[in-house]
């Protein structure tokens, strides 16, 4: 497993690097001071684990996790901010307390060890970390039914929860994976494998009924190809 | 709305007493006169129901002065005198009135009743006991009332005290845990733990000066003033372990003026003055800073300054913080209206912290 280090502290650094000396499955391929030179990393090396820390200069860790197209499992650090990392609503993020107990280390890595992250660096995007207000999420976006553009940004429709995306629909569009998302119309973008029932509507339009609930119009512009998607696909 | 209807209580009481008080008075010496004396029940309920209503409203009186004066509040011995004097001259008006009537209606001065009881005494002698009588009945209700009255405010003010502790004690929990710092101190401990590794020697000496610091900031709670020399030291000691953990982002200069050591300033005002700038400053730039303290005495006034870069966008409301609020809280609570504090964010990616204390 490739692991980055990113704390603005370099005796936290070191620290960490010390204590997962000790686990000879994790390699350590980088360290970052900041979320900048964190991202770029990230980029640069992709790495299976980031272990985070919280508050750093120029942005928080959670800043960070926005702005990643792919985000590598995450292990916050974090002296006192256990509460910020407990704020997460549904998929609970690892985190660790510092300074760090070896044997909390352990636990983490087997964790991680025992759910292999399937991602390469071209498949389409398959979560997103979404910050909506004091509330986050990491959002699977198999589980997304509808994307709805709200001016600049893009509402989800996941389950019970509607978080918005600070996103363009255009620049999400790129990267969906386009086996199992299709561009409705104009403002919206909907899971194929959430449709329940298609109808022919008129002047060319097709009006779809979702499982979860809402109806979308498909523009004709748009019909003819989701009729040689769904019916080849 | 509890205490609105202890009040109405209060008032209720008040007035039943100093109905039943007066009321029986007035029967006993109106109708002891009827008996004794042999007047009719006309004649004697008047002479003593004018005495009594004039009794009532004068002590009324007294008790509204007691109220509103706030006489309860008084010294011992001030309060003491008062009640005496106005008691006495209540009593002496009563009495005058008494007379006065009595001259009226049965051409002399003592009353039927007090020269029926005191036949033997010369008119001189039934006066002073008609005074006698009169004044101790005023003394009476002047020390019924006060009893009542010291009582309640005892009372009210044990129940005050309480509330008063519990609010003190959930305070001081709050201020030792915002001193303590959870944030700063375990990620200390966590360089401390990396520092055991490589450079016990140092390791040593940041164990001493963290056990300094928390040292300090425990007795902080016990000492409100201490002079600038040592709470510089427990800022060095502060600094020393921040360094650490910052690294070279963290450069400080210091420009104390030696006549500005021994002034007695509040106990960890530099201390969260510095933090601040660390914390909403320095620690926020990638590239650190330099952390700047000055101390001079200029017209009698100690001026304690701190210097901090700080991240360009950043909103002034962001970087005051609740520290700095609580510091000039407590520097207006010791040092009155003549010290200051003020936070100076008007120049772009610089803030200037900045106390004034008399001398």
């Amino acid at each position: 497993m490739k692991a980055l280090v990113v704390d603005d502290e370099p005796l936290a650094r070191r620290e960490l690097r010390r204590l997962l000396g000790a686990f000879p499955s994790v390699q350590i391929v980088g360290e970052a001071a900041n979320i900048d030179e964190a991202r770029t990393r990230i980029e640069e090396l992709s790495p299976d684990i980031v272990f985070l820390d919280i508050q750093m200069p120029g942005g928080t860790g959670f800043d960070l996790l926005t702005q990643l197209d792919r985000v590598p499992r995450i292990v916050f650090t974090t002296a006192y901010d256990q509460y910020a990392v407990k704020a997460f609503d549904v998929n609970a993020l690892d985190y660790l307390l510092k300074p760090i107990e070896p044997e909390r280390l352990a636990t983490a890595l087997r964790k991680i060890e025992a759910t292999p992250s399937v991602t390469t660096a071209d498949a389409p995007l398959d979560q997103l970390f979404i910050r909506d207000g004091p509330r986050c999420w990491f959002v699977p976006l198999p589980e997304v039914s509808v994307f709805t553009a709200e001016g600049n940004y893009v509402r989800l429709r996941w389950g019970k929860e509607l978080p918005l995306l600070g996103r363009s629909l255009a620049a999400l569009e790129e990267k969906l994976d386009p086996r199992r998302f299709f561009r409705a119309n104009r403002s919206q973008i909907v899971n194929l494998d959430f449709i329940r029932q298609v109808e022919l509507g008129e002047g060319g339009w097709l009006h779809v009924q979702m499982r979860d609930g809402p109806e979308i119009e498909v523009s004709r512009r748009q019909a003819r190809l989701f009729r040689a998607r769904t019916t080849l696909g | 709305m509890p205490a609105r209807v202890q009040t109405g209580n209060t008032l209720l009481g008040y007035w039943a007493l100093q109905l039943l008080g007066w009321g029986f008075y007035f029967y006993a010496q109106a109708s002891g006169e009827v008996i004794f004396a042999g007047v009719s029940w006309s004649k004697a309920s008047t002479l003593w129901g004018v005495v009594c209503l004039a009794g009532m409203g004068l002590t009324h009186l007294l008790r509204w002065t007691i109220k509103f004066r706030d006489w309860l509040a008084l010294p011992p011995a001030a309060f003491v005198i008062r009640i005496l004097a106005v008691t006495l001259l209540i009593a002496t008006a009563t009495y005058l009135l008494t007379s006065g009537i009595s001259q009226a209606m049965h051409g002399t001065p003592v009353a039927p009743i007090t020269s029926a009881f005191y036949q033997r005494l010369t008119v001189a002698g039934q006066l002073r006991n008609q005074y006698i009588i009169i004044l101790v009945v005023h003394a009476a209700w002047v020390a019924i009332y006060l009893a009542f009255a010291l009582q309640r405010r005892r009372y009210h003010a044990e129940i005050r005290q309480a509330q008063l502790g519990e609010a003190l004690q959930a305070a001081e929990l709050r201020l030792l845990k915002s001193q303590l710092n959870p944030h700063y101190l375990f990620n200390a401990l966590n360089g401390l733990r990396s520092l055991i590794a490589d450079d016990p020697g140092r390791a040593r000496e940041a164990v001493t000066q963290l056990a300094r610091t928390l040292r300090y900031t425990l007795a902080s709670g016990e000492e409100d003033v201490v002079s600038l020399e040592r709470e510089l030291e427990m800022v060095d000691d502060y600094l020393a372990l921040e360094s650490l953990r910052l690294a070279d982002r963290l450069r400080v200069e210091r420009d104390i003026a030696p006549e500005a050591r021994a002034v007695r300033i509040p106990t960890m005002l530099l201390q969260t003055m510095v933090e601040n700038a660390i914390k909403h400053g320095l620690a926020q730039l990638k590239e650190g800073g330099t952390l700047r303290i000055a101390a001079h005495v200029v017209d009698k006034e100690l001026v304690l300054q701190v210097f901090n870069p700080r991240p360009a966008d950043t909103a002034a409301s962001a970087s005051g913080g609740v520290g700095l609020r609580n510091s000039s809280e407590r520097l207006r609570l010791l040092f009155g209206s003549g010290a200051s504090l003020r936070l100076d964010l008007s120049q772009p990616g610089q803030a200037t912290a900045e106390i004034r204390l008399p001398l």
